[in-house]
């Protein structure tokens, strides 16, 4: 069996969870500065309380020069792009999920590689 | 427009995680400083975001540790230290932004949890105490219902939900009305509908959340660039998202000279 757990914002819930719970730890990240500092200091909990494997995922690229700059940051990570994309905009705005608006937008493959990484 | 008689604005902006509570909170308390009026902006966000849009950097530790000390039994667990009260604290540890504004945050989640305690106990008592008449009040909550409820935007008469048109943020903001049932329900509770593209999505938003919307404002590309670039969206560029946050300031201004 798969547990997914969607965590709150910030690093709150991580830093309260019991040491080696999970078996990886998906860090989302977005192109500006506040999120980038926060994603940094999230990798640090992870890895200090071994929360399995840390996966970077890098969301709402809209060009290369942000995943320039989301590289940069986190150089021991190899990033998992998730691209800009109004197809999550749209699901949002209607309470949908974007698989079912769109299944083959690129943000969407972009997640079913993540679940690709994670699997293997 | 600055005499000690007048008003002073208590605003505090609540919303869903990413509704724009920062941006615009941060914006307002600067527009509202042009006005020649003081302002004091009030982060309880352990995760700031709103130095980013009043363009100063965020501090790791704003506050030393030593600023309270041990309170006494049966009353709060730590008071600011002896010397040290509401104003003389503004005077030391509040950041003096653009504008004029000054920033009063309080701890980071990523230092000692107990030096965020201490932060944070200092940070109420200083809400508590300062001088109502000597500043007008520009408040930015983190995301979500908790604070709110709890009752840490009590500083505030006018609570604005900052809500998008999202069926989540709607649906935050729908549970944010309850604020008007609380013992500090704020005189004035309404909402603020931000990345508007469509001047439909404000009668939908305002139907969902069942309150009076107060202020649109558009959703701009500038906005995205300022973050990008950890620039203010009021330094980066003038545009629809500017204009709009001037049309707030005066429709606020406009609903306390109304009631009063
Ligand atoms: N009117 C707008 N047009 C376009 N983008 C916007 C607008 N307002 C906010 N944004 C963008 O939305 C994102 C969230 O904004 P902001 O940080 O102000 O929200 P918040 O409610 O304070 O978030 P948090 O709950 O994380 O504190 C940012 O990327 C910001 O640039
Ligand atoms: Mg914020």
């Amino acid at each position: 069996m798969v547990i997914v757990a969607d965590l709150e914002a910030g690093i709150g819930t991580l830093t309260r969870l019991e040491d080696e719970s999970v078996d990886a730890t998906v860090v989302v990240v977005e192109p500006t500065p506040r999120s980038i500092d926060i994603a940094a200091r999230a990798i640090a909990v992870a890895d200090e309380r071994k929360q399995g494997r840390v996966i970077v995922a890098a969301n709402k690229v809209a060009d290369a020069d942000d995943e320039r700059r989301l590289q940069a940051a986190f150089p021991d990570h190899s990033l998992l792009i998730v691209p800009a994309d109004p197809v999550i905009d749209r699901a949002d705005r209607d309470g949908l999920s974007p698989v079912d608006v769109d299944p083959i937008s690129p943000a969407v493959s972009a997640i079913e590689s993540l679940a690709e990484v994670l699997l293997t | 427009m600055s005499g000690s008689q007048e008003t002073r604005l208590k605003v505090a902006f609540t919303g869903k995680g990413g509704s724009g509570k920062s941006s615009i909170a941060g914006t307002f308390a600067r527009l509202l400083a042009r006005t020649d009026q003081p302002v004091l902006a009030l982060d309880s966000d352990p995760l700031p975001g709103m130095p980013y849009a009043l363009g100063i950097p965020v501090e790791d530790e704003p506050t030393p540790d030593d600023v309270v000390v041990e309170g006494p039994a049966g009353g709060h667990r730590w008071v600011l230290r002896p010397g040290l009260d509401a104003a003389s604290f503004i005077d030391r540890y509040a950041t003096i932004c653009p504008d004029g504004v000054r920033y009063l945050q309080f701890g980071n989640l990523w230092g000692h949890i107990s030096s965020l305690q201490r932060a944070q106990y200092a940070w109420s008592q200083v809400v508590r105490e300062l001088d109502p008449d000597a500043w007008n009040l520009v408040g930015d909550l983190p995301g979500g219902t908790r604070q709110a409820m709890f009752g840490w935007a009590k500083y505030a008469d006018t609570v604005l939900i900052v809500v998008e048109p999202t069926v989540k943020s709607m649906h935050v903001g729908r549970r944010l009305r309850n604020l008007a049932d609380a013992d500090w329900a704020p005189e004035h509770l309404a909402v603020v509908a931000n990345k508007i593209a469509d001047p439909d999505d404000v009668r939908r938003i305002e139907e969902r959340v069942g309150l009076p919307v107060i202020g649109v404002v558009p959703a701009d590309p500038a906005v995205l660039t300022a973050d990008r670039a950890a620039g203010a969206p009021l330094d980066v560029a003038g545009g629809p998202f500017v204009e709009s946050l001037h049309a707030l300031v005066d429709s606020v201004q406009a609903s306390y000279a109304g009631t009063r």
